[in-house]
């Protein structure tokens, strides 16, 4: 490309004039620590210093109510692999977070490109289709257990006109995790759904052209000339929803308590339960400590995938 | 001929999944409306009432008198609203710091907030306890806002500062040549420019806040400060007589929790939709 002569008049790139803030570096390093200081003093104190602390009390025996904090080392580890109630919510937490993902990303590439397409109302959808990711996850859990209802919910009602089958949902162990993870679905799906619209809104138009005198066919422009290109944001919405589905509390705990049993027992309810209605704050810590493991053996395998697919933060 | 058998076959298919995802989405709240609209006794038939029969906002009136319901709604707001301010206000000056000033670490401190994103809240909730309790933090309404906007802090600060970076430095050079002093800076200059970036980010977080659970499950414990998600998780899971749940109640006050939300995204949704996709797109 050869350099037009504007160039030379055009603007200085902003990093470049950073410099010139402040003359002195003194005063620079006192006013970023001023800036920085709230929210990282937030963090700190929210965040950061109790996860530390959960691995330090993660190898005591901590219960509020009898006072003297007992170092036990392992104890509560040991513990952890004999607890029923432990290794199903790891199961379930697992289970629930792959598969509500891989639905979500599937159906959300369907919303996204349903709603890239032209047609009549589609300003009207999009805003729609915003709804369940603004609404609390709270009343999404009370609906659906609403509509799951055995005897009066909708969905049994529906079944039975058209199937005639009634499936007691929440009360049978795949039943409840099948509705459970339904649920999730479609609380997030909308969101992942918001995102890919985004990124193939970022796709140029002249690629499709250009595909087409290949003789691409709308199915095969999608796996050759779409998918590739947003893979980098599939990829993070991916990880993103991972991590913070790992930690989901608020479905389980309105919709089904973790039952029948512990079907639906995921990690972060079992430790809000250990920790406040048994008080046993070691082990509930101990238990945090898994899922950390599991947070971060997701964080690695999804930063070893964005290197191949080149995100950037 | 067969092009436009194609092209109608395609409009049709096209028609029905729009109107099919329109169904998904938008009958659990037709579902609960309707349930918060009908007397009680009428809600357990088989088979169930698909349109009103009788409309009644009995559900509403005995809410009200079994629970404080205004409290809750005025709790909720006080606290969704003041997470919202102190989030924002302490990711803008945060951001500016970082996406302004070159200093070595930048990247690094930026990367770290981020990351922080990846802590489960849940677990660091025991030791939290503790320091809130040592720090008398348990039932106020600063202690929560504390939680709350940090929690809310990382996602802010991603979406604020490659905001900032793409705004050129110029005008608050000038600013800065013409004498201009930092607390003047901020509030002629990089305020009013940053106020798309910040408006969102103040409605996000209100409806992130607004919704949350485990906080103020947790540290508002006493019967005034608690809020409507805390209201609806306990009339969900308290015990009843029967073994049944009062679903007349629960979709009022699921009623009353969704409104105010679907408000913001009518009014807001273009400036909601930029602020969620500006982290995955750029």
């Amino acid at each position: 490309m050869t350099q037009s002569p504007t160039t030379a008049l055009a603007p200085a790139p902003a990093r470049a004039s950073r410099f010139r803030l402040t003359q002195r570096a003194k005063r620079n390093a006192i006013l970023i620590c001023l800036l920085l200081l709230p929210a990282v003093a937030l963090r700190l104190f929210t965040a950061v210093y109790p996860f530390f602390n959960t691995i330090w009390l993660s190898f005591h025996d901590w219960n509020p109510a009898f006072p003297p904090q007992q170092f036990v080392g392992l104890k509560n580890f040991q513990a952890l692999t004999r607890d029923t109630a432990v290794t199903s919510s790891v199961s379930f937490t697992v289970l629930f977070v792959l598969v509500s993902t891989m639905l979500e990303i599937v159906l959300g590439l369907v919303i996204a490109l349903i709603l890239n397409r032209a047609f009549f109302g589609r300003g009207a959808v999009r805003a729609i289709n915003l709804i369940p990711w603004a609404i609390p996850m709270v009343v999404a859990a009370v609906g659906f257990r609403w509509m799951y209802d055995t005897q009066y919910g909708i969905i049994n009602d529906l079944l039975h006109r058209t199937i005639g089958v009634k499936v007691p949902w929440l009360v049978d162990f795949w039943g409840a995790r099948a509705a459970v993870i339904a649920t999730n679905v479609w609380k997030s799906t909308p969101f992942v759904g918001l995102v890919l619209l985004a990124a193939l809104q970022g796709v140029p138009h002249d690629l499709y052209e250009a595909g087409k005198v290949d003789g691409t066919n709308r199915v095969s422009a999608f796996f050759y000339i779409t998918l590739p290109l947003i893979m980098p944001q599939v990829v993070t919405i991916g990880l993103f929803m991972v991590v913070w589905q790992l930690a989901a509390f608020d479905l389980v705990f309105a919709m089904t308590g973790g039952g029948p049993g512990f079907a639906t027992q995921v990690l972060a309810y079992r430790i809000y339960q250990v920790a406040f209605t048994a008080l046993n704050f070691g082990y509930a810590s101990a238990i945090s400590m898994v899922l950390f493991v599991v947070v971060g053996i997701a964080s690695v395998i999804g930063l070893a995938l964005f290197r191949k697919v080149e995100v950037s933060l | 001929m067969s092009v436009r058998v194609i092209r109608w076959a395609d409009r049709l298919m096209l028609t029905a999944l729009v109107f099919l995802f329109l169904f998904v989405v938008l009958f659990p709240f037709y579902w609960i409306m309707l349930s918060s609209f009908t007397p009680k006794y009428e809600l357990f038939t088989i088979p169930p009432r698909y349109w009103f029969s009788t409309f009644t906002l009995e559900n509403y009136q005995t809410l009200a008198n079994n629970i404080p319901l205004v409290r809750y709604f005025i709790n909720s707001l006080l606290f969704a609203a003041g997470s919202s301010l102190v989030s924002v206000a302490t990711a803008f000056l945060a951001s500016y710091a970082l996406a302004r000033i070159q200093f070595r670490g930048a990247n690094v401190i930026f990367i770290a907030f981020v990351m922080s994103i990846a802590l489960p809240q849940v677990g660091g909730l025991v030791p939290l306890f503790e320091s809130f309790k040592a720090t008398n933090l348990i039932n106020t309404y600063h202690g929560l806002v504390i939680l709350m906007s940090s929690l809310v802090l990382p996602f802010t600060i991603w979406i604020l500062v490659p905001f900032l970076r793409q705004i050129p430095y110029e005008i608050e050079e000038a600013a800065i040549i013409d004498g201009a002093r930092l607390p003047q800076l901020f509030w002629f200059i990089t305020l009013p420019i940053m106020r798309p970036a910040l408006a969102t980010m103040l409605i996000i977080n209100f409806i992130i806040a607004w919704n949350e659970l485990i906080y103020p499950l947790v540290f508002a414990t006493s019967g005034l400060n608690k809020t409507l998600s805390v209201g609806l998780v306990e009339l969900a899971v308290q015990p009843t007589a029967g073994g049944g749940r009062p679903w007349d109640l629960l979709s009022a006050m699921s009623m009353v929790m969704i409104v105010p939300i679907l408000l913001l995204v009518l009014f807001f949704q273009r400036m909601i939709v930029s602020g969620l996709t500006r982290g995955a797109v750029k």
